[in-house]
């Protein structure tokens, strides 16, 4: 297809729904739950809140544990904090030996403080052991292990936490001393603004990042959070700024591939593209039939295995220029280790695998971004035949429909190639393997019927859709284990 | 502000530091390097029973601007073979140095943890991965590597005519001797595989 639409026509955006409207509908949809879950195997219950609703939502749990417990909000979120905002299995551990949780939620020390010589009288002055001025008695503060510094001090010691980016996890100044300061603690003896807000933003951090049910979403400069009662490895989609990702890893939604699988084939991506790179350096196609060669052995003199054409590796022109006296292109030599040919062979091997999937994956990758340029063209055709009287808006939507499911489709497609990278051989690969060539073909279908949207009738392509669909439900179905 | 602080406590301790028992008993010194306290040089003794004992140390302390807030920046000036010391810069892998650090602790507590760190390394945990390698497999050859780097680097007693030997081997080839010493070490005296990591 070609993409050269004049700047007119490319104006043609005034709403902006893109792929990402097709996947909001699901939240839409009137069914009830309990067949959401059994139909849609990709059905995630999941909703989008501020930053307000979030801390009103810390706050609910804070003051239900504080009164359950009778403790004050700031130990109560601290405790919180500490074992995954688990209301009950807290109230559970407090009732059956309260001092160990506070030890090991390191809110009190393991030996309790020695109180013989604090008797302190007014007027007194102590020597702080941080910055050992000699200072009134009465301003100085200190956590529940007892060591003693002065206000001063204690501010100072928060300001380099916190520029260091620590909030929740700033601890005593005392050596080896592990017992944590609580909200309250910090707010009180800190007064510069710009630092409390810093930390009141980092803490509030800390604590999304250890609720298990909520989640930063991962756009960029979004400050919702989503949060869902059953936190598995499902497609969660940011409301505001239309962002999808895995709800349990945070990174691109991966389905059928689990979250582990698919941060190892990133990782291997990433890492391999070197490898892919150098592969590509060292191939050359044959001058005369153009045939891919990789040369494999030391000798420069090539003989295309296709067209039995023999040219030189270095400077592709003909051997026969090549003559037995001395050339350029000799001095490229290479050592043939035969004794490493099978590993060598091993190595190879292994690479074509890996190059089979890695080329799909990125061949769909890049398939999805040439159809976003498709879904342009599809509105700008919709909008001249709308001006021209043949049908309304409504009567094209089908066609913006295809096109999302389309994208929807790649995109699971994607990411079966790392999925299948991964799998054992066996009757589940070959199954699953039937699957993906089968959802391939409906897609590489459908994507052919929407190029060619004016000459396919309305009811094939609907129908078409629906094939593709159901190619895709079935195999995540089968496969998406979460 | 934080900088009054920081002189401040650093006069303090350097008083504390001259006044201690272990000054006394020749373990721990420090002296200024400059005025403002921002800089200082200690020396560490050798703990007795092991490969460093007879050496003396000599360390870099840098004091940050928000210290004791924040930990001094120590090194290693001598060179030492040490599992959690880098044989080629000095550097220290030290908990209380990092993240441990606390604001209550002084330059002595650094001092005395770094000499009990001499006497117990941290194998586990290196900076230098090739000596904790040599560390682990091989306590013999780390010994008497360490105790020849000490005789060397740190005033130590008794050389290892050996090694002296096979260092001259490679001086002879033209290697300086600080990088002929490296590679030796690194190879377990294999005079042979040193030559070829030196000259591939």
């Amino acid at each position: 297809m070609s993409v050269d639409e004049d700047d007119s026509e490319m104006d043609f955006s005034e709403d902006d729904c893109g792929y990402e409207d097709y996947y909001n509908t699901a939240e839409d949809c009137d069914v009830e739950q309990i067949d959401l879950y059994k139909t849609d195997p990709e059905y995630f219950a999941f909703e989008c809140l501020n930053v307000e609703q979030v801390e009103r939502l810390l706050n609910e749990s804070v003051e239900m544990l504080s009164n359950n417990l009778q403790i004050t909000p700031s130990l109560a979120k601290m405790l919180l904090h500490n074992h995954e905002w688990g209301c009950l299995t807290i109230t559970a551990e407090y009732r059956r030996d309260a001092g160990r949780l506070l030890v090991t939620s390191c809110v009190k020390p393991p030996v309790p403080p020695d109180t013989s010589n604090s008797s302190s009288s007014v007027g007194m002055r102590i020597s702080c052991p941080v910055c050992v001025s000699s200072i009134l008695w009465d301003k100085f503060s200190s956590l529940c292990c007892g060591h003693s510094f002065c206000n001063m001090c204690w501010a100072m010691h928060f300001e380099v936490q916190i520029t260091a980016g620590i909030s929740t996890g700033i601890s005593c100044m005392a050596k080896g001393c592990e017992v944590l300061a609580p909200e309250d603690f910090v707010l009180t003896l800190l007064t510069k603004p710009q630092l409390r807000d810093k930390y009141q933003q980092f803490a509030f951090k800390d604590y999304v990042k250890s609720h298990p049910q909520l989640r930063f979403c991962p756009g960029p400069n979004c400050q919702v959070v989503l949060r869902s009662k059953e936190p598995k490895a499902k497609r969660a989609i940011c409301s505001y700024c239309k962002t999808m990702f895995c709800f349990r890893c945070g990174g691109d939604y991966h389905a059928p591939t689990d979250c582990n699988t698919i941060r190892k084939w990133l990782t291997k991506c990433a890492d391999d593209s070197e490898t892919a790179n150098y592969i590509s350096a060292h191939t050359k196609d044959c001058p005369r039939c153009h045939i891919c060669i990789e040369k494999n052995g030391g000798c420069n003199h090539m003989q295309c295995y296709n067209c039995k054409h023999d040219f030189c590796w270095m400077c592709l022109g003909d051997w026969k220029c090549h003559g037995s006296e001395y050339y350029e292109c000799s001095r490229y030599k290479e050592n043939p280790n035969i004794a490493n040919e099978s590993a060598h062979a091993q190595a190879r091997e292994a690479l074509k695998k890996y190059l089979h999937y890695y080329e799909r994956w990125e061949n769909h990758c890049k398939s999805l971004r040439l159809e976003e340029q498709t879904l342009t063209k599809i509105k700008s055709r919709i909008n001249i035949k709308v001006m021209n009287s043949s049908g309304t808006w409504i009567d094209w939507q089908y066609l913006m429909d295809a096109a999302a499911l389309l994208a929807k489709c790649r995109y699971t497609l994607q990411y079966t190639y790392p999925y299948a990278y991964y799998m054992e051989p066996g009757p589940r690969k070959e199954l699953f393997e039937y699957q993906q060539a089968q959802l391939e073909a409906e897609i590489e279908n459908l994507s052919w019927k929407i190029e060619r949207a004016e000459s396919t009738d309305r009811g094939e392509l609907e129908n078409q859709i629906d094939i593709a669909e159901k190619r895709r439900t079935t195999l995540l179905k089968d496969f998406l284990e979460v | 502000m934080a900088n009054n602080i920081a002189a401040q406590r650093i006069q303090r301790e350097f008083k504390e530091v001259i006044k201690s028992d272990e000054v006394a008993k020749c373990a721990i010194r420090v002296e200024l390097v400059n005025d403002n306290y921002t800089e200082l040089k200690g020396e560490i003794a050798g703990p007795p029973d092991t490969p460093y004992e007879g050496g003396n140390f000599v360390l870099e302390i840098k004091v940050p601007e928000t210290y004791p807030f924040n930990p001094p920046k120590v090194r290693f000036i001598t060179k030492i073979w040490h599992p959690n010391i880098s044989s080629v810069t000095g550097a220290i892998c030290l908990d209380i140095l990092r993240d441990q650090w606390a604001a209550a602790m002084t330059l002595r507590t650094v001092l005395l943890s770094l000499q009990a760190l001499m006497a117990a390394a941290e194998p586990d945990d290196p900076q230098d991965a090739v000596v904790a390698k040599q560390y682990k497999d091989d306590q013999e050859m780390f010994r008497l590597t360490a105790k020849h780097w000490t005789a060397k680097y740190a005033g130590g007693p008794g050389g290892n005519p050996d090694f002296e030997m096979k260092i001259r081997r490679l001086t002879d080839m033209g290697v300086e001797e600080d990088q002929a010493r490296v590679a030796l070490s690194s190879y377990n005296w294999d005079l042979e595989r040193a030559t070829e990591q030196l000259f591939s």
